[in-house]
């Protein structure tokens, strides 16, 4: 269902799983458009090996965390001072097997200049053929946008000399867009600016149809090779209003949108592989000034913008966000004009640049295209797509972290996000069998059934599939066996380090039965009887008087913690309970409560 | 005589009438077109003709695609360019058993009214002035228009955008006809100026353009334009109510003659041809009725903002890159704009002078002035014509209005084709003499019929020539509500028959 970005990019996948994992500890780059994970990412450093660099880096990591504190310090005295405004268009890529108007595949595989028909070269005389099936995704898209779908509309040509444009014109729908009107919320787990508060509603202004242009390939000085083969592959323009004010923010959204459109299969690939491209339309205002002059999208009172054209990271959308808002106010302190104009980023530099001013604006001549008749849709047809449109990651979210599951925001987010949605399918198979199972506990441990079982699927199982390096399979470990063993857990019949020792052993092939394997590797819990810890304890004492000297006078409790993992090593292996055999040393070290 | 007879002397014409320029690629004398006439003299002797035009040569525009012939539009960025593919319109010929009689020269991707913006030198009219100088043939299909008046072939294909086959037809006396836009299927035709853009027929008699249309009336689904089945048969059986199915038949014609299409620089000559063709109906029991087309002024300034936009957007893919000629030494000259270089060498004069003419009208600060308000005086020329006709447009949302009595409009228009005889080209070619913008007056009469995508011929006027004039043959043009183009081409005939 949803198609992660995260899949995309194994580093962040592995982030998101610390608690398991166990190479030691990568170099991460910094990433600051990942806050929402953040609060994942804090255990790798707490890895005792003594690498002889980590001074070194420590302070390293210092130093940048305190550039970065003053780089926000001066952000946020900036925002004070300025209203930054960003609108954002978005180009993504149809999943379909048709280009927009030609039966040419869309394989983007096959060989250069394999997949093209003749109106895709502009020969003379050819013709448009509007391929119906292309709008299928664009319309899931266009709902799962919240979009009002059009009854009519029509396509324009957009007019300009490229080498990758055959035509000399683009059709898209400048004039009449299939869809107006839509919505994407942005929540604070989708990665907003915290002082954007809990929700971001954005509006989307429109969603156009139109193809994309050839791949063009440069071998300076004098070569330019053209592969035909996307050309006219079907792509929707997401024009978002101008109602986003801060560059964390515009990346949430086009990180939102991405996922949104993955979620309901109307893209195949996400911007790792060129799949979606942003451009950004950036002006600032002082606040409390008096209005702006300008007015986009329907929003009055704004300052001059200018467009970055072609982000194509989420990060490139924040950083070239923060440099261009940087360029404008230094341009405006200083006494100059903001022109309108296009602009360049290059990614990891820290200054857009500029393409072209606006007397080398390219007028598009928009003009309505003669050839193409307009597009009616039914709204029998939006009605049977809307119906077949799967959840809203927004509402399975809701869903998650309500009183059904109990989720904490951090586990429902990945869960709706890894594997297609093949995770969160599983998740659910589990709780479902596992309620089943602990049908006859009391309502207090039921209610905790759903945040147990999120913690094994996202966490410990997988962590095996990230230590793996395999993709994602449902089957490996089946529901119902990660369900059992999550049984027997809450049922105190095995310990929880056995409990991870037998999901390892299904992890690895091991098919038995939970219940069987359990009883033929004896890994039930046997409690120990009192007498036992006591002389369990006693022997760990007796062995460490001077370990128990300086609890004693000196009330160093952290060190009970290292006579109870004593027990547990002297003890039969997964039979000592950490709990009890702390409260049996607490008796015999501290005196009865 | 038997077709390959009549084919050979097409081709012995073509030699003879080399000079006129008609041709930009002939039939060659030996291939495999003699075959095929051979096959079909073998079909009419037994009675099995494929098609009424079985083993007939008929010229084709050379901005139509042929595989077997190169396809140049009469440009010199396509003068080497061979298409892939047949135009539908070459298939169904082919099917019907016809041999394409080679490429008509023509003005550059079909924009002028005399043929003599070709990069392949002008055409040449068959017929001279009194002082023996060479007479403009029309235009744009001036070469498929002198084929046809020079037995060069059979009959020929033209493209009339604004008037292209229709004043070339009035020029050389033949017969030109426009059927109804989306009639004849536009796929592998090089737009020009793709709403108005419509294949036509050029031939020496009436019975021959409707042969050849019968093959072409056909929906073809690769042309987006083209008529589907369903609004055809929606127009037929619109045409078969007993209030249409009488004209002609049982009933005489309502004629109309628009009021507007007097003007006051109109050529006696063309007045006289024209007055005498309604005299001479209305003592056939017709009633000829004046009739207003208020719009008409403002049209031919609409049609020269309307078909520069759509040609400047429609000629944007010559750039040399995957097809057509460019100029040596590339493009990718600093300080120059991509393909100005390759564009600047092969255009011609009048292309070049319509692409800024539509890049401008189409530029942000002129379209709402310009392209915007000549669409909304189509608008007003289509209203002005379905004011007139007694049959409501048929593709219309409106509903025929049942209870409409004939009497409530006309059935016809009758009106000169242009407002004067062929002008010499040496004058066209002085520019002291002429302005692009005579050029475009000449399409006066023949433009709002585009616009509105009507049915219209132009047939060979009768009035015999008066002491004194210098002026040779004029049209007469037939325009008929949309999707009657039967009515058309019958009154074309009525008129031919009634005068003989």
């Amino acid at each position: 269902m949803l198609r992660p970005w995260l899949r995309q990019c194994p580093r962040t996948v592995r982030a998101l799983c610390p608690r398991c994992q166990r190479d030691p500890p990568r170099f991460l780059p910094i990433v600051s458009n990942q806050t929402p994970r953040r609060s994942l990412q804090t255990s790798t450093a707490d890895s005792s090996d003594r690498v002889p660099l980590r001074k070194q880096l420590k302070q390293d990591a210092k130093s940048l965390k305190a550039h970065k504190r003053q780089r926000r310090e001066s952000e946020e005295a900036s925002r004070q001072k300025w209203e930054l405004t960003v609108g954002i268009e978005i180009h993504a890529q149809l999943n379909t097997d048709a280009k927009l108007f030609s039966r040419a595949s869309t394989s983007s595989t096959d060989s250069p200049n394999s997949n093209v028909a003749l109106f895709d070269l502009a020969f003379p005389g050819s013709q448009p053929e509007f391929q119906i099936a292309t709008l299928l995704p664009a319309l899931r898209a266009a709902i799962a946008l919240n979009c009002d779908i059009q009854p009519v509309s029509r396509f324009d040509r957009k007019h300009y000399f490229y080498q990758d444009q055959p035509a000399g014109y683009q059709i898209t729908q400048y004039y009449e867009p299939f869809a107006r009107n839509g919505h994407v919320d942005l929540f604070l787990h989708d990665g907003i600016a915290p002082e954007d508060g809990d929700q971001v509603p954005i509006g989307i202004k429109q969603v156009q149809l139109e193809q994309d242009t050839a791949k063009s390939q440069e071998y300076p000085p004098s070569t330019q090779l053209l592969d035909f083969n996307r050309v006219s592959h079907p792509l929707i323009e997401i024009i978002t209003m101008p109602q986003i004010h801060t560059p964390a923010t515009a990346a949430a959204c086009v990180r939102k949108i991405q996922a949104i459109l993955q979620s309901c299969s109307a893209v195949t690939t996400g911007m790792e592989f060129g799949g979606l491209r942003a451009d950004v339309n950036v002006s600032i205002r002082q606040r409390g000034e008096v209005a702006g002059t300008h007015h986009y999208g329907g929003m009055t009172g704004l300052g001059q913008r200018t467009e970055i054209k072609n982000l194509s990271s989420f990060k490139a959308v924040e950083d070239a966000i923060i440099a261009e808002k940087n360029r404008q106010i230094s341009v405006l302190e200083s006494g100059g004009v903001v022109e309108g104009e296009t602009r360049g980023w290059t990614i990891g530099s820290t200054e857009t640049r500029k393409l072209r001013g606006k007397e080398g604006e390219v007028d598009y001549r928009y003009m309505p295209d003669p050839d193409i008749p307009p597009l009616y849709i039914g709204p029998d047809l939006v009605t049977e797509l809307r119906k077949t449109l799967p959840t809203a990651s927004d509402a399975l979210i809701a869903t998650l972290v309500g009183s059904e599951y109990h989720l904490p925001i951090e586990d429902a987010k990945p869960l709706v996000e890894l594997d297609d949605g093949a995770r969160l399918e599983y998740y659910q198979d589990v709780v479902d069998v596992l309620r089943d199972l602990q049908s006859d506990q009391d309502p207090k441990a039921q209610a905790g059934l759903g945040r147990a079982a999120g913690n094994w699927v996202l966490h410990e199982l997988g962590g095996l599939w990230t230590k793996s390096d395999l993709a994602w399979d449902a089957d490996r470990v089946p529901a119902s066996s990660l369900a059992a063993l999550i049984d027997q857990l809450q049922r105190k019949h095995v310990t929880g380090p056995t409990a991870k020792q037998v999901l390892a052993m299904v992890f690895d092939g091991d098919a038995r039965s939970i219940p069987q394997l359990l009883e033929e590797e004896n890994l039930l819990l046997r409690p120990l009887s009192r007498e036992e810890y006591l002389a369990l304890a006693e022997e760990a004492i007796s062995q460490n008087p001077q370990m128990v000297e300086q609890i004693r006078s000196k009330n160093q409790l952290g060190k009970l913690g290292w006579f109870v993992g004593h027990m547990m090593r002297t003890g039969e292996k997964g039979r000592v309970e950490a709990h009890k055999a702390d409260s049996v040393l607490r008796e015999l070290i501290l005196g009865p409560p | 005589m038997s077709l390959l007879r009549e084919a050979e002397r097409c081709i012995i014409n073509q030699t003879s009438h080399a000079a006129l320029n008609a041709f930009i690629t002939p039939l060659q004398r030996s291939g495999q077109w003699r075959e095929c006439v051979r096959e079909a003299d073998l079909r009419s002797e037994q009675g099995k003709p494929k098609s009424k035009v079985d083993g007939r040569l008929v010229s084709v525009k050379d901005n139509i695609c042929t595989r077997e012939f190169p396809t140049t539009c009469a440009s010199a960025i396509l003068k080497d360019f061979s298409s892939p593919f047949n135009a539908t319109v070459v298939e169904q010929l082919n099917d019907a058993g016809a041999v394409v009689a080679g490429k008509t020269n023509l003005d550059e991707f079909g924009m002028g009214s005399h043929s003599i913006y070709s990069s392949f030198g002008p055409v040449q009219n068959s017929r001279v002035s009194h002082d023996q100088e060479a007479l403009s043939s029309g235009g744009s299909s001036g070469g498929s228009a002198v084929a046809v008046a020079t037995d060069q072939c059979f009959a020929a294909l033209g493209t009339d955008t604004g008037g292209s086959v229709r004043l070339p037809a009035a020029y050389t006396g033949t017969f030109g006809f426009k059927p109804s836009y989306g009639l004849v299927s536009r796929w592998g035709v090089v737009a020009y100026a793709n709403s108005l853009d419509t294949v036509g027929i050029l031939g020496k008699r009436v019975s021959d353009v409707q042969d050849v249309f019968g093959i072409l009336n056909q929906h073809d689904r690769r042309d987006p334009t083209n008529l589907s089945p369903s609004s055809r048969s929606r127009i037929l059986s619109n045409l078969q109510m007993p209030k249409f199915a009488s004209r002609m038949t049982s009933r005489p014609l309502r004629v109309g003659f628009p009021v507007e299409y007097n003007i006051q620089e109109l050529a006696p000559s063309v007045r006289r041809a024209w007055s005498s063709t309604l005299d001479r109906m209305r003592k056939q029991g017709h009633t000829i009725l004046p009739v207003s087309l208020p719009t008409t002024k403002s049209a031919l300034s609409a049609y020269y903002v309307l078909a520069p936009a759509e040609a400047s957007s429609n000629l944007a893919k010559y750039d040399g890159v995957r097809y057509g000629t460019r100029s040596e030494g590339g493009d990718m000259h600093p300080g120059e704009a991509l393909y100005a270089t390759t564009r600047g060498e092969g255009f011609g004069q009048e292309v070049q002078r319509r692409i800024l003419l539509g890049a401008f009208s189409l530029s942000a600060d002129a379209m709402d002035n310009y392209f915007i308000q000549a669409q909304r005086v189509r608008r007003l020329v289509q209203k002005d014509f379905n004011d007139v006709f007694a049959a409501n447009e048929p593709l219309s949302s409106l509903q025929p209005n049942e209870g409409q009595e004939p009497d409530d409009g006309v059935d016809i228009l009758i009106c000169p084709t242009a407002p004067s005889s062929p002008p010499k080209i040496s004058k066209l070619l002085d520019p002291s003499a002429t302005t692009p913008l005579d050029g475009y007056m000449n399409d006066v009469f023949t433009v709002p019929a585009s616009l509105a995508g009507l049915p219209a011929i132009s047939i060979p006027s009768t009035t015999d020539c008066h002491e004194g004039d210098d002026e040779g043959p004029a049209g007469i043009q037939v325009i008929g509500q949309y999707g009657d183009d039967d009515l058309v081409l019958q009154t074309a005939d009525y008129l031919v028959r009634s005068n003989s």
